[in-house]
């Protein structure tokens, strides 16, 4: 009996294009396009600063900085006067340490970015000068002078950013894969609480309740389609990040997680789309208001879980009001897996907050659908 | 034998029936009649267990309705007045889906496919098809668990009139099949022209039940409609 209504359900669902294109293409050019977008948002190499530079000392040391910035990705050294940094080498810079250079600022530039050029700057600043010292103490020990000669002080060798083991840095696609995964596996509540209406509406519903099928069966042959379209919209959209995205000179997805945990946060994600969804369903009097109820709704968990603005940029009163949205749940435990290696145990309060949150809605509405039959739906 | 014995049912003030008792004869083709709102769609939702009674009891068959549910379910049928079947299916996915949940016999499965002349229809998406042909769809869905009892709601609601003349017949049909038929129309000439006995429901309450020959015969009335009139008083059945 269970077979038989899954495989309804399944054809309806298939047969719906409109439904297919929300659910499978829909995220998948999300992916594609806010990837490429957020790509130079969330590369370091993307950063690149135009400076004038003006040698007053024309020393061997000042040389040696000049050659520094030049070598350094991050600058292009160039002699026009709108340069965004006009840096001067005063005279006798090299003749001590406490001579400054002399950095005049475009005002257009950002707080932010004078600070990302500042320690740009210091980390060649430094190398020179450890140069010099390199130099000083050779006739004294040429032990000391090749030390302080190797020291490096970019940021890799002085300090390494680790996830719970993992190196990986976040890319756009990893920012914006697990996103759209989770808004995408919302989406099953425009076409699965359209069915449903639309089966009340019909008294379809009161036509299987006659026939001895019980409330708990509705729910679980309709449940059960959907959550394995949620599984395949997860892959399909993992495939997307992995093999897709790199085809336009953006970073792939890289998963450094369990693959369990994936499972077992998308099962979290899809008991709750579900949930939502058939609240909506059996709550609504007709298609066209679960449409527009189930479009909003969507839209609205996904702003305030982070999906289409990241978490991490938004103010602190946000960040907590983020904390009350499912797709919030299912996002921290899609970039756990990907950035911070995270198995099955790291993700499992998101999975469990997720789970309570489905089967306490998919409960709600089993009720709601129970009192619309015995009152003539 | 349905037997109705002293039953109520109110939606918070309103009293829907109101200690109403009817008996219906195995085998009879038996008409419900009643103004919008005089207690039919209650009385058939509560034969089918859609709807609990507040009082009263209710033996089908020899069945308990308050105890004995599903297996009153497993031998009837409602036939709604709504088309309650997937347009995105075929006529043959619909059939199919509907026999598998009740766990239909094949035999059941052809019976309602060729009374209802749906054999040559079964790859057509049921979207397409004319308005008799999911009307009759509609009814051949209630046939696939062989049922002893069906409730038609008024099945022929928006349908032409040749479309509604084959229904008509093959609802005649199943008294040959020993089958009882509980019919509510709005087409008193259809009552006329399938039922044996006629009950009048109003307010909640049953106001007559004979055999549509002696409704006839009394009152010197050409027709149910003019009889349905007189004890009403009401324009609209």
């Amino acid at each position: 009996m269970l077979s038989a209504m899954i495989k309804k359900e399944f054809l309806l669902v298939l047969r719906d294009k409109h439904a297919l294109l929300a659910l499978f293409v829909l995220p998948a050019v999300f992916i594609l396009i806010m990837s490429v977008a957020m790509r130079d948002q969330f590369s370091t190499k993307a950063i690149e600063f135009s400076i004038f530079v003006k040698d007053k000392d024309k020393s061997e040391m000042s040389q040696d900085l000049l050659e520094k910035l030049e070598k350094n990705e991050h600058f292009s050294i160039t002699q026009e006067a709108d340069a965004q940094f006009s840096i001067i080498i005063p005279k006798r810079y090299s003749k001590g340490m406490n001579k400054k250079l002399k950095v005049a600022v475009k005002d257009s530039i950002k707080s932010d970015q004078i600070e990302i050029f500042k320690a740009m700057m210091a980390k060649d600043i430094l190398s020179v000068r450890f140069n010099e010292m390199s130099k000083e103490v050779k006739e004294y020990s040429l032990k000391a002078s090749r030390t302080i000669k190797n020291m490096d002080t970019s940021a890799d060798k002085l300090y390494a950013i680790k996830y719970n083991g993992s190196k990986t840095i976040p890319n756009s696609t990893q920012q914006s894969v697990p996103a759209w995964i989770v808004f995408g596996m919302f989406f099953i509540i425009i076409p699965m609480s359209t069915i449903y209406v639309n089966e009340r509406k019909q008294n379809t519903l009161t036509r299987l309740s006659s026939m001895n099928i019980s409330i708990l069966s509705m729910t679980l042959s309709k449940s059960i389609p959907y959550m394995l379209i949620n599984q395949v919209q997860v892959w399909i959209m993992l495939a997307v990040g992995m093999f897709l995205v790199p085809f336009f000179d953006t970073p792939a997805l890289e998963i450094n997680g369990s693959i369990g945990a994936i499972f077992a946060i998308s099962f979290g994600l899809s008991i709750s789309a579900i949930g939502v969804s058939s609240l909506i369903a059996v709550s609504a009097s007709s298609s066209e208001q679960a449409t527009t109820i189930g479009g909003i709704s969507n839209i609205l968990l996904g702003a305030i879980g982070g999906v289409m603005v990241p978490k991490f940029i938004m103010p602190e009163s946000m960040q907590t009001l983020a904390n009350f949205s499912p797709m919030s749940w299912g996002l921290d435990g899609f970039l756990d897996i990907f950035l911070k290696s995270a198995d099955v145990s790291m993700i499992l309060s998101d999975m469990i907050a997720l789970l309570l949150f489905g089967l306490s809605a998919l409960i709600l509405s089993m009720i709601i659908l129970h009192l619309r039959i015995k009152k003539g739906l | 034998m349905i037997q109705i014995s002293n039953i109520s049912k109110s939606y918070g003030d309103k009293k829907a029936l109101d200690e109403f008792s009817l008996t219906i004869k195995e085998g009879s083709v038996f008409g419900l009649l009643g103004v919008n709102g005089a207690g039919k769609t209650t009385l058939l939702s509560i034969l089918n267990n859609l709807i609990n009674i507040d009082s009263g009891d209710i033996k089908i068959f020899g069945l308990d309705i308050k105890t004995q549910q599903r297996e009153i379910n497993s031998i009837s049928s409602i036939i709604p007045q709504h088309l309650a079947f997937y347009e995105n299916l075929s006529v043959g996915e619909n059939l199919d889906f509907f026999a598998k949940i009740q766990n239909a016999k094949k035999e059941d499965f052809e019976k309602a496919l060729e009374i209802n002349s749906l054999g040559n229809l079964l790859k057509q998406k049921a979207s397409s098809l004319s308005g008799g042909q999911k009307r009759r769809l509609n009814i051949a869905i209630g046939l696939l668990n062989n049922p002893k009892i069906i409730y038609f709601d008024e099945p022929t609601v928006g349908i032409d009139p040749k479309s509604r003349n084959e229904i008509l017949d093959s609802i005649k049909s199943y008294k040959s099949l020993g089958i009882t038929v509980v019919y509510t129309s709005h087409y008193m000439n259809e009552i006329e022209k399938i039922c044996d006995e006629v009950a009048i429901i109003d307010n909640g309450k049953l106001i007559e039940q004979n055999s549509l020959k002696n409704l006839l015969s009394s009152d010197a009335v050409t027709s149910l409609e003019q009889h349905f009139l007189k004890i009403t008083g009401e324009c609209d059945a």
